[in-house]
């Protein structure tokens, strides 16, 4: 056999002997790549490689092979189970920045440099150190920091606005075809979505995509895109009637001379503005 | 316009809108909301109630309006 075509199948197979490897050895590699990861997925690459340039014998290249990916396997099975093997293995985050004060012990620890700090908190759109109140060193060198709590982004909790519930929205079409099992787990079925479509004047044949979200209402979008949808305006049209009856109440309140009438108009007034209120946030 | 045709008109809306308040309650999926729309509804139906009540009043002062 010329060498030549000994390097091919070599090459060739172990290309499929290390699929099967880094498979076993999990997905969290590439998820959370640690300097221990990284190492290791380094070594069995050159393992393989030596053998397919017939650096080494076929035989030795794969017992070490299989040395190494075996004890990968046994050590992160290990480290799912004892937090003590996870700490040894991947080391342990380190807080680099307490109460806005850089620890320069825990710096030097790391071998991380003051710019390498900066760097990574730029990374993370952060310019001003001031800003930050906590840093953290993950395990895989990663920094992530927590803001002063005046310079973190508002949110609706911080601002004291009541928000309606995002459940995700399920799609309901795709590429024209009704797909069910979403349908039905919204509590929805295909007569719905027939009367819903029917109401737009599209048939499901020239849908693209349709979503419903957590109230019942129906994104769409066709196949052709100059053609203009309405858009769900549901919600909307009930805040506003609700808004006009009240409206309207306070109007005949003050119109009537009757005082038991006028009474009941400014009664119902109030009640329905503390109706709108409470429904206001989930009809937007 | 009359008050009297404008008050029905008013009544006839907001039995819409509590219409629409029920079917949300039902399809709602998250249960805060449901029961927020749930007591929108009932809230709404007292008032549809007294309104229901002031119009039967006014069709008895003034007897000429009703129908209309």
């Amino acid at each position: 056999m010329p060498s030549w075509l000994e390097i091919i199948i070599r090459s060739l197979s172990f290309i499929v002997v290390v699929i099967f490897l880094t498979r076993m050895l999990g997905r969290k590699m590439a998820a959370r790549m640690t300097y221990f990861d990284l190492i290791y997925g380094i070594v069995i690459g050159m393992i393989a490689a030596a053998i397919s340039i017939k650096l080494v014998d076929v035989l030795s290249g794969v017992i070490a092979l299989l040395t190494w990916s075996l004890v990968g396997i046994g050590l992160s099975y290990l480290s799912l189970k004892s937090k003590g093997v996870r700490d040894l293995i991947h080391g342990r985050e380190a807080v680099v920045i307490k109460h806005g004060k850089i620890m320069e012990d825990q710096l030097k620890k790391m071998r991380f440099s003051p710019e390498d700090l900066l760097q990574q908190l730029r990374h993370k759109q952060i310019f001003n150190l001031a800003d930050v109140e906590f840093a953290v060193m993950e395990s895989n060198g990663e920094i992530n920091a927590l803001l002063k709590s005046n310079r973190q982004p508002i949110t609706p909790k911080l601002l004291g606005i009541q928000t309606a519930v995002e459940t995700g929205a399920q799609t309901v079409i795709l590429d024209g075809n009704i797909i069910d099992e979403p349908l039905t787990t919204m509590g929805l079925n295909r007569g719905w979505l027939r009367t819903e479509l029917e109401k737009i004047g599209v048939s499901p044949e020239n849908i693209f995509l349709a979503q419903v979200d957590a109230m019942g209402e129906l994104y769409i979008d066709l196949f052709d895109d100059s053609i203009q949808v309405p858009k769900p305006t549901a919600k909307q049209l009930l805040l506003n009637t609700l808004k006009q009856a009240k409206a309207d109440l306070d109007a005949y309140s003050l119109d009537t001379d009757h005082p038991r009438a006028k009474q009941m108009y400014e009664q119902c007034a109030r009640e329905l503005s503390s109706v709108i209120y409470d429904v206001k946030h989930l009809l937007k | 316009m009359t008050t009297y045709s404008r008050v029905k008109q008013t009544l006839v809306s907001l039995k819409g809108a509590q219409a629409n308040l029920e079917r949300y309650s039902l399809i709602a999926q998250d249960e805060a909301a449901k029961k927020t729309f749930q007591r929108s509804a009932e809230k709404l139906q007292l008032i549809t109630d007294r309104l229901q009540k002031r119009i039967q009043n006014m069709e008895w002062e003034e007897p000429q309006y009703k129908g209309f």
